[in-house]
């Protein structure tokens, strides 16, 4: 009676198997870590923005005063600069050929200043000469006004020709103005960051799309936190503050208060996208930080983390006194 | 007397096997479809599961489950990641966009955007490559089944394989060139898209422009936290809805069960193969049991009281019962197995088992039922009729 065992084996066979899918079919799929650990509050209540880092002085895009085709660039990316010293020339060949018009103009009103200086001589010479003469009889009264007289235009004719002189020395003065135009100093100390003017391209005044130069001062760097407009009321600036790096959380800085700029402004998103988004409207605040390690750069992106009282507890009006600049 | 019962029920060979296999089928029934159909319905959140290591997701209220997508401002991440006892939040793109192959042709695809920092979210298993290859420029992540089938080159003849796409291989989004760097395993998911895994920012970039792309904040709870307590908190912080992973699920899920027509066709199915297993093989053991009539009656007349009779019948009720409940299931089983490589959708849960093996006990019971009255109601005379 072979079916009496086999059927009974097949059946705890399919049964056992049966249980077998169950359990390796309920195993769940592993996940995935985290490839790098976020960055966490360590505060129990808080506020979490990102923040950009950028120099004391702000990032400072230089701008130059005149178009024109950039003749030599003078500093380097990471060149530090004095106050006052230039960071590039413009093209000036047409500023000096005409300062040389202009030196040819003075030149000619100063010779005609001598000219007229020869006149008003020559004229009272003959006035004293007519003056000089008793007899009455001897000179027309006609004769004598018309000597007085000439002396009184050729006086006249020589403040023209002075004033000629100062009027091309004015020009002169004018053209050597465009000429220091034409070199672009830096304005503050800093470090130049960026530079993307190159000799013989044309540098465009007024506000640009790419910026021609830029320089900051990173002798302090500060971080400025975007803080939304729905979180700005929780804000405090007194309170503690930490920033994260990205990409490595072990890179902790405690951020003291810069300042907070009191307009709130439309928010960029920092996603380096030519086109920026906007999102909503954020609160700025700017902190300081100790610049220990020097693996910070301006620009980058950092996680914020802001001490905040408890949403729910958090007293409303009590909290918009702190939040003002 | 259990001997004699077995010897009843097993007396008659074909008799015996036609029991067997009509409970074995309804057995087969109602386990294969259901998995089917648990499979199906576990595919609509695979990915929820997949992503598995944040606990609450963070969403626009109106989201109703996992594909449908309500993007949300960027800084709403912000808010989020500024909730007491959030450990962490990051961004999550989730998102259809078109692909255009090599060949020209299109393929709508699953993309998802991660972290960029710490990519959370990824896949877990990675066939080829690393995950954190995801930051060189361009890089994208493609799943296997994607990479073999739907976005593969076209093979030279229209009846030839797809060659695979390969780590290196490029694929165009929205314009924008993607390079493979990996190739990853994931659960398959209800649309079967083939899934392109990159970095946050840059699936904003292969995004059609749009204001908000945000589709979801995941979020880590602190240890400790009771996450209901968290997900009201963010709710009421935020006024997005928060859900734990399992909540999220269960959104997902019977967003499907309510809006798709597969309960329906799965439980007519299950309905059917109940029925006709009992049909089957209440009618055959009804049969065995009237023929066997006479046996009982001799055995009434020798004085076997009515619970002896009653242990017979349930004795070889319960063994037709469990050899049918076990070959069923492990035919069921058998199946998935051999179907473990195709799109087939197929999960055995435990309670799958337990649900057979209800159903079966249901069937022998009634079959049981009728036979027993048959036998109470006996007359142990009717051996000397005839």
């Amino acid at each position: 009676m072979k079916i009496k065992y086999l059927l009974p084996i097949l059946a705890s066979t399919g049964f056992i198997f049966a249980t077998y899918t169950v359990i390796s079919g309920s195993q769940p799929m592993p996940v995935a870590a985290a490839v790098v650990e976020p960055a966490s509050a360590p505060f129990k209540a808080f506020i979490a923005g990102s923040g950009i880092i950028e120099a004391q002085s702000q990032n400072i895009t230089v701008g130059t005063p005149l178009s024109g085709i950039a003749s030599s660039v003078t500093v380097k990316v990471g060149d530090k600069v004095k106050a006052g010293q230039p960071l590039f020339y413009l093209d000036d060949r047409e500023a000096k050929s005409a300062m040389a018009v202009k030196r040819a103009d003075l030149a000619k009103a100063q010779a005609e200043v001598n000219v007229a200086l020869a006149n008003v001589n020559e004229s009272q010479a003959l006035s004293r000469l007519a003056e000089a003469v008793s007899d009455k009889r001897a000179i027309s009264a006609e004769e004598l006004l018309k000597r007085r007289n000439t002396v009184l235009v050729t006086k006249a004719q020589l403040d023209s020709a002075k004033a000629a002189v100062r009027q091309a020395e004015a020009g002169i003065a004018d053209i050597q103005t465009t000429l220091d135009r034409m070199v672009v100093r830096a304005p503050v100390d800093g470090e130049v960051l960026q530079v993307n003017l190159r000799p013989g391209e044309f540098a465009q005044a007024g506000g640009l799309g790419t910026d021609l130069l830029i320089l900051g001062n990173l002798e302090q760097l500060h971080i400025r936190v975007d803080i939304d407009e729905n979180d700005a009321w929780r804000f405090d600036k007194n309170t503690k503050a930490v920033a994260y790096l990205r990409g490595n959380r072990d890179f902790k800085f405690d951020l003291q208060i810069a300042y907070v700029e009191p307009f709130v402004v439309p928010k960029k998103s920092l996603t380096g996208d030519s086109t920026e988004r906007v999102d909503t409207r954020v609160l700025q605040a700017l902190y300081r930080f100790d610049r220990k390690q020097s693996s910070v750069y301006v620009g980058q992106q950092m996680d914020v983390f802001i001490e905040a009282p408890e949403f729910a507890t958090a007293h409303r009006a009590g909290n918009l006194t702190h939040t003002g600049g | 007397m259990n001997h004699i019962a077995l010897k009843m029920l097993m007396g008659d060979k074909g008799k015996y096997l036609g029991i067997v296999m009509g409970l074995t089928f309804a057995s087969l029934i109602m386990t294969q479809q259901p998995a089917i159909f648990v499979g199906l319905m576990a595919r609509s959140y695979s990915f929820i599961s997949d992503v598995g290591l944040p606990d609450i997701w963070v969403m626009d209220p109106k989201v109703q489950f996992i594909d449908d997508i309500k993007p949300m401002q960027d800084t709403e991440l912000y808010r989020v990641r500024g909730i007491s006892g959030v450990e962490w939040a990051m961004p999550l793109y989730k998102g259809m966009l078109k692909a255009r192959l090599t060949d020209g042709t299109f393929q709508t695809c699953n993309v998802i955007g991660l972290d960029d920092t710490t990519l959370i979210g990824g896949p877990a298993v990675m066939l080829e490559g690393k995950l954190s290859d995801l930051r060189r420029s361009d890089g994208v992540i493609v799943d296997i089944d994607g990479a073999k089938d739907k976005l593969g080159k076209a093979a030279a003849s229209p009846d030839g394989k797809n060659t695979p796409l390969k780590i290196g291989d490029s694929l165009e989004l929205n314009d924008r060139r993607a390079i493979i760097v990996g190739i990853a395993k994931v659960t398959r998911t209800f649309q079967s898209q083939p899934v392109i895994y990159t970095t946050y920012s840059r699936a904003k970039a292969y995004a059609p422009r749009e204001r908000r792309l945000l589709s979801f904040v995941v979020v880590k709870a602190k240890p400790g936290q009771n996450l209901d307590e968290l997900t009201r908190r963010i709710t009421a912080t935020t006024g997005l809805a928060a859900y734990t992973q399992d909540g999220f699920k269960q959104l997902t899920y019977n967003y499907f069960l309510k809006n798709t027509g597969i309960p329906i066709n799965f439980g007519i199915t299950i309905a059917l193969g109940f029925i006709v297993g009992t049909a089957i093989a209440g009618q055959t053991f009804y049969n065995f049991t009237l023929e066997n009539l006479r046996q009982f009656g001799v055995l009434k007349a020798m004085g076997a009281s009515n619970g002896t009779l009653l242990r017979m019948i349930l004795l070889q009720a319960v063994l037709v019962g469990s050899i049918g409940y076990g070959m069923g299931v492990g035919i069921a089983a058998l199946f998935g197995f051999l179907m473990r490589h195709t799109i087939l959708a197929f999960k055995m849960p435990w309670q799958l088992l337990l649900f057979s093996g209800a159903g079966i006990s249901l069937i022998c019971i009634m079959a049981a039922l009728i036979s027993i009255m048959k036998v109470i109601r006996l007359e142990p005379a009717i051996v000397f009729k005839s």
